[in-house]
């Protein structure tokens, strides 16, 4: 299915901070936002609901860390039992800073590679880029044409009072 | 801003429930040196170096502060500071313990040589050089914290750069010679208790534990600021979290620590070392020895490990009592079981000293607290910080 956008090129981080906060007020849907470095508050501006992130990461560094308890109790006390030292094959205090660096090297690629995925990431991708600015000294609010009562001129309108230098509408699917 | 929003009058209510804490502590210590003097003397020491421990936290942070050119934090550093100025109170009682009651140490009495150094261990432990040692620790701490309060409230009135780089100077110096001191001092005050053990890693231990309940005081400090003062427009959720940040990242620290000197003595199982465990696992001390555990990291872990718990200033509040009492229970399991070996007991000389603890900590703070403006006004990176963004 194709997509017709509206991009809305502008100078200055405020003046996207606020035509992204126009832009919801008026209930149009705001794809994406484009910047050349990160810029504060942006996410609360598009209304982002918090990353599920976190939770992914907890829960591989809960796999990470049971997995390897359990490796080292079978490897020490079941398969092979080694008596180290008189103690108990199966001595918990040991297994202690293994199992906590192999939580923490779950958890921290982990999240990388979660992020990767999420985003779409993968080596030699293809950018894709509403304006070549935007990765220089441009910023871009990319808005979704959802529905009839859409009308690109008003809203080419509304851009420009926040100063927008450019706007165009774009066109995207599984041809483009 | 001038210096008028942000001078700082403590109500008379709460001074007077302070005061009345205080006394009760007084009373407590003046019934138990007639009752259960050994007792007392080690819950003062105790009290003390808590209190101590408090002091140096707050010394400690603003010295990471300025050497790390850290500038999030500068409209919060009055409070710190604050914190700093109840030094002189916990080197009172260090020197109370010291001056009157050195029998306390049981190599007062003649040292236990064995082992691998006894001749430098006859030396360390010998009650001239171990006084000078604790002079020389506390003067040093004094003059710095004497110092680098100077300078800030100088730069209250004179403004400019030059004092917080001549404050950056001394912070510097202050954390190499804290860092030695404190970890001398630990060794000396609380580990000599049982002489006949020993571990290494004890001073940053120590170090870890106080500046965890040093963190929990000032996120607590803070809310309170935040609620009931000026400084209300000038706390803001960014810096709460990030002190809930810190929170979390020294729980674990301690955590650490603690674990790395059990591991490493169970590891080892020599009986020199163990008996040092063996004395803090056996009847009513075990689940005192776990609570330890629970108060210090599982429940600030757990707690804080979601976001916006670290931004919440309900949570910061619950989380730091929590590592508070966790803090004091840590530093009984360090102290009382040289003495009461058989069972543990926490009666009314413990809680006496504890109320004495809150009362003279709060007056002592709200005295320092209300000798300069709540913020740096001049400090020149006071704008960066009010206008921190994370």
């Amino acid at each position: 299915m194709s997509k017709r956008l509206l991009v809305g090129v502008f100078e200055s981080e405020d003046d996207t901070l606020a035509a992204i906060r126009a832009s919801r007020q008026r209930g149009f849907k705001v794809v994406d936002v484009y910047a050349p470095y990160a810029v504060h508050g942006v996410e609360e501006a598009m209304g982002l609901s918090p990353s599920r992130l976190p939770w992914v990461v907890f829960a591989l560094g809960v796999l990470g860390g049971g997995l390897k308890v359990w490796f080292e109790f079978w490897t020490t006390a079941v398969d092979w039992p080694l008596n180290v030292g008189g103690k108990p094959f199966n001595s918990l205090p040991a297994f202690v800073p293994v199992t906590f660096e192999v939580m923490v090297l779950f958890a921290a690629v982990g999240a990388v590679l979660s992020f990767f995925f999420v985003c779409g990431l993968y080596p030699a991708k293809r950018t894709v880029l509403p304006v070549a600015g935007v990765t220089d000294n441009r910023f871009a609010v990319v808005l979704e044409e959802t529905d009839s009562t859409f009308e690109p001129a008003e809203v080419q309108k509304m851009f420009e009072n926040f100063h927008a230098v450019h706007v165009e509408e774009q066109i995207t699917g599984e041809a483009a | 801003m001038n210096a008028n929003d942000f001078s700082f009058e403590p109500k008379a209510k709460l001074t007077g429930r302070l005061q009345a804490l205080a006394g009760i502590g007084a009373a407590t210590m003046a019934a138990g040196l007639f009752f259960a003097p050994q007792r007392i003397w080690l819950n003062l020491l105790l009290t003390s170096y808590y209190l101590l421990g408090l002091a140096l936290a707050g010394m400690a942070w603003i010295a990471i502060q300025y050497v790390s050119g850290a500038h999030w934090s500068t409209a919060l550093r009055r409070v710190p500071e604050a914190m700093a100025g109840v030094l002189p109170l916990g080197a009172l009682g260090i020197i109370c313990v010291l001056a009157f009651r050195p029998s306390l140490y049981s190599w007062t009495g003649g040292v236990h040589v064995e082992g691998d150094a006894p001749g430098f261990k006859l030396m360390w432990l010998s009650l001239p050089f171990f006084r000078v040692r604790a002079v020389i620790y506390l003067l040093g701490w004094l003059g710095f914290a004497w110092a680098m309060l100077r300078t800030s409230r100088e730069q209250d009135s004179e403004g400019g750069f030059s004092h917080t780089r001549r404050n950056t100077s001394l912070a510097a110096l202050f954390l190499v010679f804290f860092g030695v001191t404190f970890w001398l001092a630990s060794f000396d005050w609380i580990m000599s208790l049982e002489p006949e053990w020993y571990s290494t890693i004890f001073g940053f231990y120590n170090f870890a534990g106080a500046f965890l309940s040093g963190l929990a005081m000032l996120a607590l400090l803070l809310v309170w600021l935040q609620r009931h003062s000026s400084m209300k427009s000038v706390i803001r959720e960014e810096h709460l979290h990030d002190v809930g940040k810190l929170l979390f990242a020294f729980s674990t620290f301690w955590a650490y620590l603690w674990f790395s000197q059990y591991m490493l003595i169970w590891y080892a199982n020599l009986p020199e070392e163990t008996v040092y465990y063996v004395r803090r696992l056996h009847g009513f001390w075990q689940p005192l020895f776990v609570l330890n555990l629970v108060l210090n990291w599982v429940v600030p872990f757990f707690t804080l490990l979601p976001r916006m718990n670290k931004q919440k200033a309900g949570i910061l509040v619950r989380v730091s009592i929590v590592l508070l009492a966790g803090r004091w229970l840590d530093l009984y399991l360090m102290i009382m079981p040289s003495f009461s070996g058989g069972k543990p007991r926490i009666g009314l000389w413990e809680i006496g000293l504890v109320a004495g603890l809150v009362g003279v900590f709060g007056l002592g703070f709200l005295r320092a607290l209300g000798r300069a403006p709540l913020v740096p006004l001049r400090d020149p990176y006071l704008a960066e910080s009010l206008h921190y963004h994370a």
